[in-house]
């Protein structure tokens, strides 16, 4: 069939606007995708941001890849682009550039693109958590009021406080999310412990006296909701956990500074307090990786790797009491104790442990 | 995910503004500088003032902190009445430099940098630029800037993975439970 | 379009318009309240160290928000008028949004003892003061404070204390564990034969009201609180007041005027809107509680044909007695860290130097600072070290963590110059008037502030510091976030401005209740006395209002 032309000059135009019209809309894109990542950067707004991708682990990695592109089917992603590049010609610019929550999902699902192992992992462990099951949860919300500072761990890149997250914020309820797509989202992303855009240079250095081993720098850092930044591990502070006022042996292990920024003790440092699981007894200096894997935070395994070759007694130790997991017993992982069970004194050892 | 919008008129002339600026698109090879306001001499100089105010020893000042990037940031945005000062007052100091040593002031050792930041600060100084703005008033200027910069909170560009608070010992983010303290007997 | 009538119009949603609004809208009355400022949260500059109530390099955190839209005049001594913004220290800012002061406040919550409200009686006449007794005593207000404490929400131990005036009911919570500053003051003080105890805080020590405890980060003074712990009029009685159906707030509303009738009674509040257009709400009676700097502006703006200078103003009192504190203290370097980043740092106080100084006519309560920020270390420069190079990195690295601050406000005497009066030519970005505020403190307060110090200095070397510095007051005007007096209570209407319900002498019909009234400010934080009087004039209120007018 034969393509025919518009005859009208009225129709004419209309082609002409609604062609201009379609090819304007990724205008915005096109400007960040052209020339690849370096393009990103002649706006001095994301200079830092390239500079440190640049830095990182994730050079190799397009702009496009992680951020979006060109072919991105989302109207609503090419205007805000268009947008922006309108704002910066207008000299409107923000003073910074953030990531908007928004994007947050979109995000995640490029992470999975390479990631598939670790997301799948995640996916199943109870990081995964999402805003529904979090803040919709009754017990939680009769027993302890939401505020602000729910948000510092979980939700951390919503965008507002929490009156503008849950309705009523009260302590009868019943609750709801006042945006519904939340709902299902996860409330702790990749990038709540993740940082992508990370200035390899000072940090790169003490990584090095860490471990000379280490090729690249982790990406293992806390997303800090009210500076807006992420802080890597190597920054954080491990705290001096303290047993009944006895200084408790720290693991010298960095990344479980990330972990300490959620899994707090209450001020006085004091072991078990607040949401604290420091180990003490005989599982005393242990990290939390060492037994909970990455991403699942999975210890189904773990045991293994140290008993019943580390074992005092030589008795399976996954046998001696099975409440080991359970938070509520006595005998709980971590902090079970050798008089625990040898109430008159701990046995001399009966078993070598061979190394 | 976002949520789709319709094309109202405002967004229709933001298109409209940047398809007219495509062509600008192309002429933006590369930044001028990475700075908003000051040029690379100014950002050289100020960096030179600011690291005399708070010197690097065995550990970090204010050059590392990344305190001229606060410093760019804030005169660009919220303190945009402070710009005419610094364009004049950066001037002055190489005027006051080069009028007592006979050189910029990023050439100076760091004594001779001292004194002339100590000329400065007594409120009289050699210069054209402090016939029309006082010397010490301009260094307060930096001062207070700079320490905004080196001990504020890193999300305003300065105090770089906050620096200073580690030089002090304060950990941070602080680790602080989220579950409620428990009473008190 | 004329607005509906109302029974009340609040202006001002802080310490005193919170407590207002609830109260009568409890009691059934239809309630306006406006409040010139935003509902804020922790959410709004997030613990930004350059940015919040107290330092305010960036701006004031919790408003105005705008400089330029709100500038004030100051007179300096030489009488020289300058036009003065709200991140500088002259504009004696407290706080425009909901809740007032009270979103971003320390929240020490103070009675006042009962020496405080007989000043003139206990101390006799002082010459160039203004200072009298209160029209009412420590007694007629002590159900109201209690009804504060439990309402709002107060925690700490006073038990300690011999000098407080009697309490008939304990404090809901419990003090907080002490911190290092703590264990190192209390046993000094008790070495030195005083009274050391846990102040009373608004503040959730355990889950209180609906609200989780207190988690003690370094962002506790200036800052919106994240946990919610902190207890204001934000978090409490205006949410209760809203609940009841009869409170409608209105924010970023500015009142222009109360609007007299012929009859010299107020009809209506005049004030711009969200939208910056001129409203007029008409209501049957009027609470102003814009705190002492704008509640009198606000009055000397009320111009009518019976109140040509001004609503209240028939004596001239309005505006005048402008008082917060002398602050005063020292600080006290020790020979190893007792910095334990625990807030809200302010803990120990002492009430031994309140009354009965020798020689001296005021006094102060002496208290541990709150926690500090570097950036307040940084600019404070409390020992006259040289501010830059590496004299002052030595500074902060030697100081900050191993010194201790021990501070008093000194009760001050009132002074009639002290005073906030209306700018002839400025006007603020709405075309009103804007306060102008001229004077100084009263030479007394200064020398009392030296005998504080030294007091200060003293409990410091006991509890072992190894160097000292005083730290006593200067003569300059003081207001800020203690602000009060500028209209005060009073039986005599030729010296005073209200009566001891809060009412202004000459129009039964407006109310002031905020820091305004007080007659002497007490050697204490004011906040606990501004919001039991606010309940006790809402008391008088709902009791004696009968319909359109009162009985």
């Amino acid at each position: 069939m034969r393509l025919r032309l518009p005859k009208s000059p009225w129709a004419i135009a209309a082609c002409i606007v609604l062609a201009s019209f379609v090819l304007a809309v990724p205008a915005g894109s096109i400007y960040y995708v052209a020339a690849g990542g370096r393009a990103c950067a002649r706006c001095h707004e994301i200079r830092g941001a390239y500079h440190d991708w640049t830095a990182s682990s994730h050079k190799d990695v397009s702009c496009s890849k992680c951020h979006g592109g060109l072919f991105t089917p989302d109207l609503s992603f090419h205007l805000h682009n268009l947008r922006m590049v309108v704002k910066h010609f207008r000299g409107e610019a923000p003073e910074a550039i953030q990531l908007r929550a928004e994007t947050i999902p979109a995000m995640m699902a490029r992470c999975a693109g390479c990631h598939k192992e670790e997301h799948d992992a995640w996916r199943q462990g109870p990081h995964s958590v999402t805003y529904k099951k979090l803040f919709l949860n009754e017990d939680h919300n009769k027993s302890r009021a939401l505020s602000d500072n729910c948000l510092r761990c979980h939700g951390m890149y919503f965008n507002g406080p929490i009156r503008d997250l849950v309705e009523p914020l009260d302590m009868t309820g019943p609750w709801r999310l006042k945006e519904d797509a939340l709902l299902d989202q996860p409330a702790i992303p990749c990038l709540a412990c993740h940082q992508m855009h990370r200035d390899a240079g000072e940090i790169a250095e003490r990584a090095k006296q860490e471990n000379p081993r280490e090729k690249t720098v982790a990406s293992t850092s806390i997303y800090d909701r009210r500076s807006r930044l992420h802080y890597h591990a190597l920054d954080l502070p491990i705290p001096a956990m303290k047993d009944n006022g006895a200084a408790v042996k720290m693991a010298s292990e960095k990344n479980q500074a990330v972990c300490y920024q959620c899994h707090s003790p209450e001020p006085a440092f004091a072991v078990n307090s607040g949401d604290d699981r420091t180990c003490v007894g005989v599982h005393e200096g242990i990290a939390c990786n060492k037994c909970h894997v990455a991403h699942s935070m999975e210890t189904k395994t773990t045991c293994k790797d140290c008993h019943p070759r580390d074992s005092n007694c030589g008795l399976d130790v996954e046998t001696m009491d099975t409440t080991f997991r359970s938070p509520d017993s006595a005998h709980n992982i971590h902090f079970v104790k050798c008089a625990d069970c040898h109430k008159n004194g701990v046995p001399e050892k009966k078993v070598k442990v061979e190394m | 995910m976002s949520k789709p919008r319709r094309l109202g008129r405002r967004t229709f002339l933001q298109i409209a503004a940047t398809v007219s600026a495509g062509g600008s698109i192309l002429a933006c090879k590369e930044p001028v500088t990475v700075w908003k306001f000051f040029t690379p001499e100014e950002i050289a100089t100020l960096d030179a003032v600011c690291e005399r105010i708070i010197p690097a020893d065995d550990y970090p000042g204010a050059s590392w902190a990344g305190v001229v990037n606060y410093i760019d940031r804030k005169v660009t945005y919220v303190f945009q009445d402070k710009q005419s000062q610094y364009r004049k007052g950066l001037a002055g100091v190489n005027d006051t430099s080069q009028a007592l040593f006979e050189a910029d002031f990023t050439a100076l050792s760091a004594e001779q940098q001292d004194s002339v930041l100590e000329t400065l600060s007594s409120g009289k100084a050699p210069g054209e630029a402090w016939k029309t703005q006082s010397p010490s008033s301009f260094f307060n200027l930096v001062i207070s800037h700079a320490m905004q910069g080196f001990y504020g909170d890193p999300r305003h560009g300065g105090n770089k993975d906050f620096i200073s608070w580690r030089m002090l010992g304060i950990p941070h983010p602080p680790v602080r439970a989220r579950r409620p303290a428990a009473p008190v007997a | 379009m004329a607005l509906p009538h109302v029974n009340a119009v609040v202006i001002g949603s802080g310490a005193g318009g919170g407590v207002a609004a609830k109260e009568l809208a409890e009691a059934g009355l239809s309630v306006v309240l406006l409040e010139r400022g935003r509902w804020q949260t922790a959410f709004d500059y997030r613990k930004d160290d350059l940015q919040n109530q107290r330092t305010t390099q960036l701006g004031p955190a919790f408003g105005p928000h705008d400089l330029k839209k709100n500038p004030r005049v100051r007179v300096d001594d030489n009488g020289n008028a300058r036009v003065v913004y709200a991140n500088g220290w002259d504009y004696q800012n407290n706080a425009m949004c909901v809740g007032g002061g009270t979103l971003s406040y320390g929240a020490m919550a103070w009675r006042f003892m009962e020496q405080d409200f007989r000043m003139r009686s206990t101390y006799g006449d002082v010459e160039n003061s203004t200072l009298a007794d209160w029209p009412i005593s420590y007694d007629d207000l002590e159900p109201f404070y209690e009804k504060a404490e439990w309402e709002i929400g107060v925690s700490g131990d006073d038990s300690g204390n011999p000098f407080k005036a009697p309490r008939k009911k304990a404090l809901p919570m419990p003090a907080l564990p002490h911190s290092r500053e703590c264990e190192i003051l209390k046993p000094a003080a008790l070495r030195l034969g005083l009274h050391p105890f846990d102040i009373p805080m608004l503040r959730n020590t355990v889950p209180f009201n609906e609200r989780p405890a207190c988690m003690r980060c370094r962002w506790c003074v200036g800052f919106a609180c994240e946990c919610n712990a902190k207890c204001g009029t934000q978090n409490t009685v205006i949410p209760k007041a809203l609940a009841t159906g009869n409170c409608e707030l209105r924010t970023e509303c500015l009142a222009k005027e109360v609007v007299i009738d012929d009859r010299g009674r107020a009809k209506a509040v005049a004030y711009f809107d969200e939208n910056d257009r001129l409203q007029e709400q008409p209501c049957d009676l009027v609470v102003v509680s814009c705190s002492a700097i704008e509640s009198a502006r606000l009055l000397l703006n009320s111009k009518s044909k019976l109140f040509p200078e001004g609503l209240g103003n028939r004596s001239d009192w309005v505006g005048r007695n402008l008082q917060g504190h002398s602050y005063c203290g020292a600080m006290g370097l020790f020979d190893e860290d007792v910095y334990d980043d625990l807030g809200p740092g302010a803990q120990i106080a002492i009430c031994d130097y309140n009354h009965g100084n020798p020689g001296m006519k005021t006094g102060a309560m002496l208290a541990n600072e709150f926690i500090r920020l570097p950036i307040q270390f940084a600019e404070s420069n409390y020992v006259g070290v040289k501010r830059w190079g590496i004299d002052h990195k030595n500074y902060m690295r030697t100081m900050f963590r191993r010194t201790i601050r021990v501070m008093g406000p000194v009760q001050e005497i009132p002074v009639f110059d002290a005073r906030v009066s209306v700018d002839p030519a400025v006007k603020d970005f709405w075309g009103i008037p804007v306060a102008r505020l001229s004077g100084s403190k009263h030479p007394h307060c200064v020398e009392v502030s030296y005998y504080i110090a030294e007091r200060a200095e003293a409990w410091l070397k006991e509890a072992g510091a190894i160097q000292t510095w005083r730290q006593p007051s200067g003569m300059g005007l003081s207001g800020g976030q203690h602000q009060a007096g500028t209209c005060r209570m009073g039986d005599d209407p030729a010296t005073s401005v209200v009566n001891r319900n809060g009412q202004i002498h000459d129009c039964d019909n407006v109310f002031v209740a905020d820091g305004s009234l007080h007659v002497t400010n007490g050697g204490f934080n004011p906040v606990l006395t501004i919001l039991a009087n606010a309940y006790r004039i809402s008391d008088y209120i709902t009791r004696e209002w009968k319909g359109s007018k009162f009985r």
